[in-house]
């Protein structure tokens, strides 16, 4: 398959930078997947399960916040997390479900609720990623 | 008397020596907060220059439409997000970003302080300042960073300003940390930006209503990275200094000391010859 260069950097640093197949992400209005020699394209990620395929092989991932933009040569995907399924911690994942939960029913104000729900839909995406 | 002097530099010596001891275990907290700074900054430095890059590929669609993110405004009042940080003694660390912020602001600008210093110095002046603050920069988080960048876009949007400037210190190396500024909005084309219009299947202007504020909230957290690394790395600096100087002291002192010491031998023994010769 023809290859793109796909570059992944969040505030913790890169977590990918090379060619790739293909890369599948969750935008604000759904699932979006880019192949070599897409059009011009920009979109604001949603938080959800990110699939990029390199040398025939998938990649899956829970990503969550930031966007993604395509100049037709390369593509580049600034996130705020991006973890690859074997390097979330699990463990951490529940637990922070778990906490998430117990803010969720304690939450005062609308923001702090809102809040506390993305924090929830975060830890379920890790989870159901690192599931797979 | 000169036992009277002796007394007063062993008095000295020893509150010099205790603020050594206070300059010292400063400057090994900073030590190692500036290794785990530095870390963390050389990770999300890739993540600001490729967020300015992707911005910069949209800009020229953006200026083909008039777009509300590259359009100057009427409105010509500026918003400066003020990067200082928590504590003093960080050598001019924070003098240097007011002194640059002094030197950029003009009446009827607003300012949003970040830091409890930045607070403390825009509070007691006559500046409006935006209506909410930070009064911490040391537990600011990923998420805290894109609400306040969200915040801040919201009001660029409903024109209470026409421009947002941030004002941080780049951390350059462990020695050299400097103050500076950069544009927000409207966005600008900085660096390497390509002439060609790019072409979109969706309205640009849609598209960056959601990215904008992730776009200002990304670069205000790697500003407040690059911003507590050097407060560190300036503290240190100042602590450095501060010992040296108290070690430069207590040798003088020593030296003082010494000679007062010497001086008493000398006249008792002046004493002693001619209290002898007396008899």
């Amino acid at each position: 398959m023809k290859e793109f260069k796909l570059q992944i950097v969040t505030p913790d640093g890169i977590e990918y930078d090379g060619m790739a197949e293909s890369v599948l992400v969750r935008t604000d209005d759904g699932d979006v997947q880019i192949l070599a020699g897409h059009v011009n394209y920009m979109a604001s990620l949603g938080t959800g399960r990110a699939k990029i395929t390199v040398g025939g092989k998938d990649r899956i991932a829970a990503c969550s916040g930031g966007f993604i933009t395509c100049n037709g040569i390369e593509v580049k995907l600034v996130a705020v997390t991006f973890e690859f399924a074997d390097e979330i911690d699990i463990e951490r994942a529940k637990r922070a479900k778990e906490r998430a939960e117990d803010e969720i029913r304690r939450a005062a104000s609308d923001k702090e609720l809102e809040l506390a729900r993305a924090r929830l839909r975060r830890a379920m995406s890790r989870i159901s990623v690192a599931g797979k | 008397m000169a036992g009277a002097g002796m007394n007063n530099i062993k008095a000295r010596m020893k509150s010099v020596k205790s603020t050594m001891q206070i300059t010292g275990a400063m400057e090994l907290v900073a030590t190692s907060k500036l290794r785990r700074a530095k870390e963390k900054v050389e990770r999300t430095r890739p993540f600001y220059e490729t967020l300015g890059e992707a911005i910069n590929e949209v800009i020229p669609a953006l200026e083909m439409t008039d777009s509300v993110y590259t359009a100057r405004r009427e409105n010509d009042k500026t918003l400066f997000v003020v990067i200082a940080g928590d504590r003093g003694l960080a050598g001019g660390y924070n003098a240097n970003i007011f002194r640059l912020t002094a030197r950029l602001i003009k009446d009827g600008d607003i300012v949003l302080p970040v830091g409890k210093k930045a607070c403390e110095h825009y509070k007691n002046k006559d500046y409006t300042l935006y209506g909410t603050e930070v009064s911490y920069v040391g537990d600011l988080g990923v998420g805290d960073a894109l609400a306040i960048g969200e915040s801040i876009t919201k009001g660029f949007v409903g024109g209470e300003y026409g421009r947002v400037v941030i004002v941080y210190t780049r951390f350059v190396s462990m020695m050299t940390q400097s103050p500076v500024y950069e544009q927000l909005l409207p966005l600008e084309c900085t660096g390497s930006c390509s002439t060609a219009v790019p072409e979109y299947d969706i309205d640009p202007e849609q598209m960056l209503e959601a990215i904008v504020p992730k776009y200002v909230g990304g670069v205000f957290y790697s500003a407040i990275c690059e911003a507590s690394a050097s407060e560190s790395g300036a503290r240190r600096s100042a602590m450095n200094a501060a010992n040296k100087n108290a070690k430069e002291m207590i040798d003088d002192l020593m030296l003082r000391y010494n000679r007062a010491r010497q001086a008493i031998i000398t006249q008792e023994i002046t004493e002693i010859v001619s209290g002898a010769e007396a008899l």
